[in-house]
């Protein structure tokens, strides 16, 4: 009894601020106060006739585009690493993957600041989809590591003696067997990527992101637009989260490792 | 004929670990040949030296009259079973069948044609379209099976097929090995470390101890006449006895032991005085309650008797203080000895087979 109330305690705690937000998204009136009077899309409405906003959400999702992609490349070429290393490879590539989980986003944000300016590169765009990259790589080496685990090397051996090229078992078997799961990171790197703040802040020299525009607003004055956005992007990232979780139960579906089958 | 697979002189070293040495080995084409041999003794390192997937560290190999040294796995002519069967989870039984062919490039009705014959063969045809996860394992084997074989290997690679199955399921399989065996005309290299295995499917046995090749036989030839100590031993059951071999008055030699002494037909020279073994099936003993008079009888008692139906295995001790066992035929009628008894054991003097005590094996 004790443990159901605190779990939906725990539950409120986390889901009203949420909801809150969702609600006064179609308040009428720019107050943030209860009683509502009334509901009306007037805040979806001026999202869409604010260019700065429409400029800072297109480059979100640029950035976010870009994060994932250059994230499932990159993880698609560790992964294959992984599969042809030797213990003390596999530990080299692991630290080197997956350390940067546990820096704190301040701390890396100035790390990358302080590369940045030493390598002499200008703040921008790149800067910023390329720490995301850093943020994102972690994420996805963890979630491969335990999927490559499984992997039976002896498919890809299989694969060369039934007269398969290297290139084309990577092609038919590897990729096929490791992709699921590379795809729904990707997709996880997008939805974290589209509203990271911490790490953005530091590199982004005169560039905008959603996250970052939502925050000047909210220094200016608390507007009851910030609620509609919030609210969009909430259900964005929510759609792209399922995503991902869709990808990930068909790859458990489908592409258990033969290992699982004796 | 020349050997479809030739292996000269040859060694594998992972390290300074010497997996495989002096190995030489020629197998005719069409043959059935199993590698037996206990875990760790490089059967899987053969295999994988046969299919590409590691090199001789010296020595020459040679498939289908064709030095292979330098060729991939991807360019030899034989096609490898793997033990955990390898199957593609990410395609279906017809599609795995399918895949060799394939990536070779040949025409979609061919493959069809080609996939379905050898589904039939290993009685998989009805299940074309179930994916590698929802089958048996029995039936992950004959995947496994055809996905090889519809290659047309001139060399087909078994390593441990049968070891995940059930002991039901692998009698049957074998039988079925057998048929397709002779319904395909591939040579067969099977590795197994299952003696009774090894002794039903195969033309010649290899048996190898340690990374060496201990004795090359037909499975008649190595139960009946071992070459060695660890040969003895490792095809079925056999009673050990140490001794030296003597010369009797007649000038006939003589197996001499603290048991007495044993005649035996001699099937290699082994010089006079030298320390040997003798090995005794424990299907050639007979047991006999009063003494027989006969070459090669020594009194023993009873410790134990085993009934299995159709035989009886019996535990001894000599009154020397030797260890023994017997298996007899239960025909009805017959009396058979107690537990606590005293019998007379005694073998023919074919029965026996006498080897030189050699440290290595
Ligand atoms: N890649 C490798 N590196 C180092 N040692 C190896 C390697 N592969 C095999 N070995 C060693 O070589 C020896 C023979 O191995 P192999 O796998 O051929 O044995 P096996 O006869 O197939 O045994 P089992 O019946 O258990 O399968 C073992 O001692 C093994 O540890
Ligand atoms: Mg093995």
């Amino acid at each position: 009894m004790i443990l159901r109330i605190t779990v939906y305690l725990i539950l409120a705690f986390l889901l009203i601020p949420l909801a809150l937000i969702v609600l006064f998204s179609f308040n009428a009136s720019p107050s943030f106060t209860f009683p509502i009077t009334g509901y009306s899309m007037r805040w979806y409405a001026q999202i869409f006739s604010d260019p700065q906003l429409g400029s800072a959400l297109w480059k979100s999702f640029w950035i976010a585009t870009l994060t994932a992609i250059i994230t499932f490349l990159l993880g698609a070429a560790a992964s294959l690493a992984w599969l042809r290393l030797g213990r003390k490879g596999r530990t080299v590539l692991e630290i080197l993957c997956i350390t940067p989980i546990a820096l704190p986003g301040l701390f890396l944000g100035v790390s990358l600041l302080v590369l940045a300016s030493q390598v002499g590169v200008q703040l921008s765009m790149i800067t910023i989809v390329l720490s995301h990259v850093v943020l994102a790589l972690p994420m996805l080496m963890i979630a491969m590591r335990a999927r490559l685990a499984l992997f039976d090397p002896n498919l890809e051996e299989a694969s060369r003696d039934l007269g398969a090229s290297q290139v084309l078992t990577f092609r038919r078997v590897t990729l096929p067997l490791i992709a699921p799961t590379l795809i729904s990171c990707a997709v996880l790197s997008f939805a974290l990527s589209f509203d990271e703040f911490v790490v953005t802040a530091f590199v982004s020299g005169t560039e905008t992101t959603l996250p970052m525009y939502i925050w000047s607003m909210m220094r200016r004055t608390v507007t009851p637009l910030i609620n509609a956005i919030s609210t969009l992007a909430m259900v964005f990232t929510i759609a792209i989260i399922s995503i991902a979780l869709a990808i990930a139960a068909m790859k458990r579906a489908t592409n258990l490792s033969s290992r699982d089958v004796a | 004929m020349s050997p479809i697979i030739e292996i000269t002189d040859g060694n594998k070293a992972f390290g300074s670990f010497k997996a495989l040495q002096d190995i030489n080995l020629s197998i005719a084409q069409g043959e059935i040949v199993t590698l037996l041999g206990p875990s760790g003794c490089g059967k899987t390192t053969l295999m994988r030296i046969f299919a590409g997937f590691e090199s001789l560290t010296s020595g020459s190999l040679k498939i289908d009259g064709k030095d292979v040294s330098n060729l991939p796995p991807e360019k030899r002519p034989v096609n490898m079973v793997f033990q955990r069967y390898a199957l593609f989870p990410h395609l279906d039984v017809f599609e795995n069948v399918a895949y060799g062919l394939k990536v070779k490039g040949i025409g979609k009705d061919e493959v069809r044609e080609r996939v379905r014959n050898m589904l039939r063969i290993v009685q998989m045809d009805h299940l074309q379209q179930r994916f590698i996860t929802e089958l048996s394992g029995g039936q992950c084997q004959r995947v496994a099976l055809a996905r090889a074989l519809v290659n047309g290997p001139k060399v087909l690679l078994l390593d441990e097929p049968l070891a995940a199955l059930d002991l039901k399921i692998r009698q049957h399989m074998l039988t079925e090995m057998k048929r397709i065996h002779a319904e395909t005309g591939a040579t067969f290299i099977y590795v197994t470390h299952d003696q009774d295995e090894a002794m039903i499917l195969s033309d010649r046995v290899v048996l190898i101890d340690r990374g060496q090749i201990v004795q090359v036989d037909t499975p008649q030839d190595m139960y009946n006449r071992p070459n060695c100590l660890f040969s003895a031993k490792f095809l079925g059951e056999t009673n050990i006895l140490h001794g030296t071999i003597v010369e009797d008055a007649s000038g006939k030699s003589a197996f001499r032991s603290a048991e007495g002494s044993f005649h035996y037909q001699p099937t290699n020279q082994i010089a006079s005085k030298s320390a040997a073994i003798m090995s005794v099936r424990p299907e050639a003993i007979s047991l006999f309650a009063e003494n027989p008079a006969r070459d090669n009888a020594i009194p023993a008692t009873v410790t134990d008797v085993l009934f299995t139906g159709s035989r009886s295995f019996y535990h001894l001790v000599s009154d020397g203080g030797e260890a023994l066992r017997a298996q007899v035929q239960n025909t009805p009628g017959l009396n058979r000895p107690n537990v606590g008894d005293r019998v007379h054991v005694c073998w023919p003097h074919d029965g026996s087979v006498v080897l030189p005590a050699s440290p290595s094996h």
